[in-house]
């Protein structure tokens, strides 16, 4: 938890309401981000996102296995978030369970979608090998190695850096194995399938402060929020998702206006998201 | 290249490269066996006999340096100054530090280092300027001086038998109020003759602490002392620290003006470039940097950026070349 006098408070809060943050930047201005790809060679695609000295780490592992009995025609994914205690010193033991929950529950929200899994960020359908018997389970692990603000953004653009990383191995099925066995597969080492992720989402952090919502938030200006919205948005500028952190209550006309906002942002970000991955995949490539 | 965090394109990263290589062929070639690496030995007489200190073990018959520094000689003692770690006080230092707690007759600040520094309340000029004994009532009214969370400039004392002591006998010190405070490795930050400044023609203060705390804001003008107070002094009585009520209107009245909020912005940065660059911090090379972006015509944000970070890496190698010639 940052300190901050009264008056770093008192100009950081000005600094917002006049549209130059301490760093220099508007309102509406991300700090530059990095992107690599495949840092983790186990895993079937990683990447390793920083924006300022915050830095992510997100990992797609695949295994086979058995569908769901009540969704025969679906993979499974399964979001997981881990704050390391190297990121900041209250997350030592137990200390960042709470904020590893609500971040992985803020992710899953925005990139499952509901119960059925339709038309969601990742499409669990196309992880299917045999219906009902065969399917690829998805596990996504991110890990925050160092805090400093917008960690749900990070996250969120790991987790897309990461799938669009991920090549999952094409499948044979032996045919002949009658309809109540376990079909047996061959797993190839060589013919990866790329993951298609035109459908995840970005997410972006609007934090109101004062009469004004900023993006990108650093940890001194986190700790001046009234409230925060995470709206997750996908290339058509669609909103796969909301979520809101922080007590204060939002006047239904401004979280209207922040979704436009938001909507503005993201594609900024989108396009920014995707050539940074773009120039890491042919840098990791080489 | 210590782990920079940029991204740089190829061509930048060769210039950083050639800059690096510059400045590390300009530094004094005399003193290049002071400075160690983790295992190195440290060549010492076994003859006159040797203290080992801080950072130093023996192996098979050898004195080996355990951290990163340079090798200090005191006598027998040989010990390492280590270049990362947290500061070392030394009496006179001028440093910044935040209120951790108010206690008894104290504050308690950290200054980044391994332990918390303490202000007497006797150790400092009262806002009204009277030299006079501090009363009971003092101790209760000193929630109004400082509170926690404050940041503050002071001077480190020295010593005493429970830790390390400051203090602020002069209206320089005391209270900051409007900007920001940056925090950078101490061992960017060396002792000089002046670590306050005000520059004029931007109208912001500037106060280089020896703790690597730096102290970007508003200029405040030093209140002279022993005149207000014999107007407005009113009975003694306990007096509560107002916590603003104010409305939104009032506030943004209060705001910095956005002129030298631009140029606070833009100070800190000059900063932020040489803290992740890992070059001396001093009054020259910030205003030095500062100018630099001026001219370059550069957005306050894109200072960050890495093309205006191979920049002044490049002019910080001819300025330092330049100097040498001088000389």
């Amino acid at each position: 938890m940052v300190g901050l006098s009264l008056g770093e408070q008192h100009f950081i809060q000005g600094g917002i309401a006049q549209d130059l943050r301490c760093d220099g930047r508007k309102r509406l201005t991300y700090r530059p981000i990095y992107v690599e790809t495949g840092i983790i060679p186990q895993a079937n695609g990683s990447a390793r996102v920083r924006i300022g000295a915050t830095d992510v780490i997100a990992s797609v592992k695949a295994e086979l296995g058995k569908p769901s009995f009540m969704q025969p025609d679906k993979g499974k994914v399964l979001i997981h978030i881990d704050c390391s205690s190297t990121a900041e010193p209250a997350f030592e033991g137990r200390g960042g369970e709470e904020l590893s929950s609500e971040l992985s529950t803020a992710l899953q929200r925005c990139l499952l979608g509901a119960k059925s899994g339709a038309g969601a960020g990742i499409d669990r359908s196309s992880l299917v090998v045999v219906e009902g018997k065969i399917c690829w389970d998805l596990y996504i692990d991110g890990l925050v190695v160092s805090s400093d603000g917008n960690l749900l953004d990070a996250l969120s653009a790991a987790i897309k850096a990461a799938l669009s990383n991920t090549g999952i191995p094409s499948v044979k099925v032996t045919a002949g194995a009658s309809s109540d066995e376990q079909p047996e597969v061959d797993i190839s080492d060589e013919e990866f399938l790329q993951f298609d992720t035109s459908g995840v989402p970005v997410i972006v952090t609007l934090t109101k402060i004062g009469r004004h919502y900023i993006v990108d938030a650093t940890p001194e200006e986190e700790s001046q929020m009234n409230s925060a919205v995470s709206i997750s948005i996908n290339r058509k500028g669609h909103i796969c998702g909301i979520t809101k952190r922080g007590g204060a209550g939002l006047d239904p006309s401004v979280v209207l206006d922040m979704v436009s906002v938001a909507k503005y942002v993201s594609e900024q970000l989108m396009n920014k998201l995707d050539s940074e991955i773009a120039s890491a995949e042919a840098e990791d490539g080489s | 290249m210590r782990g920079i965090q940029l991204q740089l394109s190829q061509t930048q990263k060769v210039r950083l490269q050639k800059a690096l290589e510059q400045l590390e062929s300009l530094s004094s070639k005399v003193n290049s066996d002071a400075s160690v690496t983790i295992a190195d030995s440290i060549p010492v007489n076994h003859e006159d006999g040797v203290l080992k200190g801080h950072g130093t073990t023996d192996l098979n018959g050898e004195v080996v340096a355990t951290l990163c520094g340079v090798v200090e000689r005191v006598n027998k003692l040989v010990y390492v100054r280590s270049l990362r770690s947290r500061y070392k006080p030394e009496v006179g230092d001028i440093v910044i530090g935040r209120v951790v707690e108010v206690a008894q007759k104290r504050w308690r600040l950290d200054i980044n280092y391994s332990q918390n520094a303490y202000l007497m309340l006797s150790a400092m000029n009262m806002p009204d300027g009277v030299q006079r004994r501090r009363t009971a009532l003092d101790e209760l009214n000193m929630r109004c001086i400082f509170e926690e969370m404050d940041v503050i400039c002071a001077e480190v004392r020295g010593f005493q038998h429970d830790g390390l002591h400051l203090q602020a006998r002069s209206q320089k010190y005391g209270k900051l109020s409007t900007g920001q405070l940056l925090t950078v490795p101490p061992y960017l930050v060396k002792r000089q003759k002046q670590h306050f400044h005000h520059l004029e023609q931007y109208g912001i203060d500037l106060i280089i602490g020896c703790n690597g705390f730096i102290w970007v804001g508003e200029h405040v003008e030093a209140r002279d002392d022993m005149v207000e107070d014999q107007v407005n002094q009113t009975d003694p009585q306990v007096l509560i620290p107002n916590k603003d009520s104010v409305s939104f209107e009032e506030q943004e009245k209060n705001y910095t003006a956005l002129e030298t909020r631009k140029y606070i912005c833009r100070a800190a940065n000059a900063v932020r470039v040489l803290s992740s660059l890992g070059f001396i911090i001093t009054l020259e090379i910030i205003k030095g940097v500062f100018e630099l972006s001026l001219s370059s015509n550069l957005d306050i944000h894109d200072m960050l950026g890495s093309e205006f970070c191979v920049l002044v890496a490049e002019k910080e190698a001819e300025r330092r070349s330049s100097n040498k010639k001088k000389r």
